[in-house]
């Protein structure tokens, strides 16, 4: 693993890119916050808690499913994947150094979603260190799915509808605003598919929004939050275009 | 030195890109030159690993590109076609993030990406975003990257494609600083001409013809183009490119060419490509006994 490719890419792609152009930032939060404002309002302020903490799991969900659009921009556009095939990196370290850009894309986000939490006193320390691990795993599971998209386009100009499908799908279908307990049981099944469905689901629970705690379900989730990680980032590993063929 | 070993590219349409290209590259600076769509691109893409042959293989420096592609990637430098900068980052960015990934320490990198902006006059610009600079300098930018990783062998694929003449010159200025054997391909005949001491001519994924310029250029000997204007057709040519219709002539009968209405220009390599492209496209009309 090239580290000083990974930091010195993430330096440049995300910090850089946060001080030069900071409407990235707005543009980030603005969807969580927009979301937590409407339930806070048609919960009358009962949701709000799911709302914050779902906020944290679709601010690192949706920033890395966007960098599909970067990786395909990168490859298509730019040639510049072209240009770092032919160096020592592997596809590994040049995807580590795009979501690391990313992740720290959502760090203004994810502060500013602390202090929301510290007003409404939602943490204890264990539910933030739960929280910090689910949020670890989306990022690289979010980020997987995204690579493997970026390598499948053929053309710049579909990317950006499906990320943004994507992100639709992926996040905001999912329980991550609203009480899992909301949904009909074939709809959980169906929206399982998404890493963000077992995180929001877990989060809940960490955050003692779930009545009586449901072992079973608690364990369920994490494994497959775990799986679906491990199968993403496996098949980003393998699908990813790298060397052409 | 660069062998190709009956490299063939098949792409999922069907389509040939490479029907068994043998060569054995060995000068300083080759040009490999020919029609968009003739396969420079894929065989640079294949010789520097960012793309599998269908079958065949080939060596550079001994080095196998399917069997030892770590060992190439180490000792070679590619800058793909139409490669842009990020617009935000500035050539130093650019130059620190690339040579990291050829595996430098970050003051190596420092040292030789300062060093390679100052050598090709990007010193005065390094800390501007690139999407302020020219074309040229963009192109610049990449050449200077090329020249940092001080790789054995460089690989340019269409390095002035869009750029002025001016911006040109500049990008030549720069590859000539270039260390190791480099590869290039163009459709700039006068770029062949200026850059390289062997050029390498290809059309649908085959070697047509090979040689220093003044070789390729030796059945011209004693020649020179005459072109038709537009809408006369008095005089029969050899060959029709759109609306133009030229011919190569004896230089004693230029007189009388241009008494004709003619225009007269010197051989150069864009001929060498004329008489094979439009033979290829079976467009040649007349012949040269005429005269």
């Amino acid at each position: 693993m090239n580290i000083r490719f990974i930091a010195s890419l993430t330096y440049a792609y995300g910090i850089t890119a946060m001080a030069r152009g900071p409407s990235y930032l707005v543009a980030e939060i603005a969807l969580p916050l927009s979301l937590l404002f409407m339930v806070s309002i048609l919960s009358q302020g009962s949701l709000v808690v799911y709302a914050i903490i779902g906020g944290f799991i679709a601010l690192v969900a949706s920033n890395s499913l966007s960098s599909a659009g970067d990786a395909a921009f990168w490859r298509i556009q730019l040639r510049m994947q072209d240009l770092f095939v032919t160096t020592k990196i592997t596809r590994i370290d040049y995807m580590m150094g795009l979501t690391l850009s990313y992740f720290f894309g959502s760090i203004p986000g994810i502060a500013l979603y602390i202090m929301i939490g510290l007003a409404y006193h939602i943490f204890t320390p264990f539910s933030f260190i739960v929280l910090l691990c689910i949020m670890a795993l989306v990022t690289i599971a979010t980020s997987s799915i995204a690579f493997v998209v970026a390598g499948m386009v053929k053309h710049i100009r579909n990317i950006w509808g499906i990320a943004s499908l994507l992100s639709i799908i992926m996040t905001l279908l999912p329980p991550t605003f609203y009480p899992y307990t909301a949904l009909p049981s074939f709809a959980l099944y169906a929206l399982a598919i998404s890493p963000v469905t077992p995180a929001a689901i877990l989060a809940q629970s960490a955050f003692g929004l779930i009545k009586p705690l449901n072992y079973g379900l608690v364990y369920a989730m994490a494994a497959l939050l775990v799986i679906e990680t491990i199968v993403f980032f496996a098949l980003a590993r393998h699908f990813t275009v790298w060397r052409e063929k | 030195m660069i062998e190709l070993l009956n490299l063939k590219k098949r792409y999922s349409d069907g389509t040939y890109a490479l029907k068994g290209l043998n060569l054995k590259l060995e000068k300083r600076l080759t040009a490999v030159i020919g029609r968009n769509g003739a396969g420079k691109t894929t065989t640079i893409r294949i010789l520097s690993t960012q793309l599998e042959p269908s079958s065949g293989t080939a060596r550079i420096n001994g080095y196998d590109i399917l069997k030892d592609t770590d060992a190439i990637r180490s000792r070679i430098t590619s800058i793909p076609q139409e490669a842009s900068p990020i617009g935000f980052l500035t050539p130093l960015e650019h130059m620190r993030i690339y040579l990291l990934a050829r595996g430098m320490t970050f003051k190596g990198a420092d040292e030789e990406g300062m060093k390679a902006l100052k050598a090709l006059e990007l010193w005065k610009v390094r800390n501007a975003p690139t999407d302020t600079l020219s074309g040229g300098m963009k192109r610049k930018l990449f050449v200077a990257m090329a020249l940092a990783a001080n790789a054995d062998t460089v690989f340019l694929d269409e390095p002035t494609t869009g750029l002025d003449p001016l911006s040109r010159f500049e990008v030549w200025s720069a590859i000539k600083q270039l260390n190791g054997s480099v590869i290039l391909t163009t459709h700039y005949m006068e770029e062949a001409q200026q850059l390289a001491e062997e050029v390498v001519l290809v059309d649908q994924g085959q070697v047509l013809e090979r040689g220093s310029v003044n070789s390729l250029l030796s059945s011209f000997k004693g020649k020179i183009r005459v072109e038709m204007p537009e809408g006369n057709r008095s005089i029969k040519m050899q060959y029709r490119i759109g609306t133009t219709r030229l011919s190569y002539v004896s230089k004693k009968k230029a007189e009388e060419f241009i008494a004709m209405g003619c225009t007269v220009r010197p051989i150069t390599l864009d001929d060498l490509f004329i008489i094979h492209g439009v033979n290829l496209n079976d467009e040649a009309e007349g012949g040269e006994d005429e005269y």
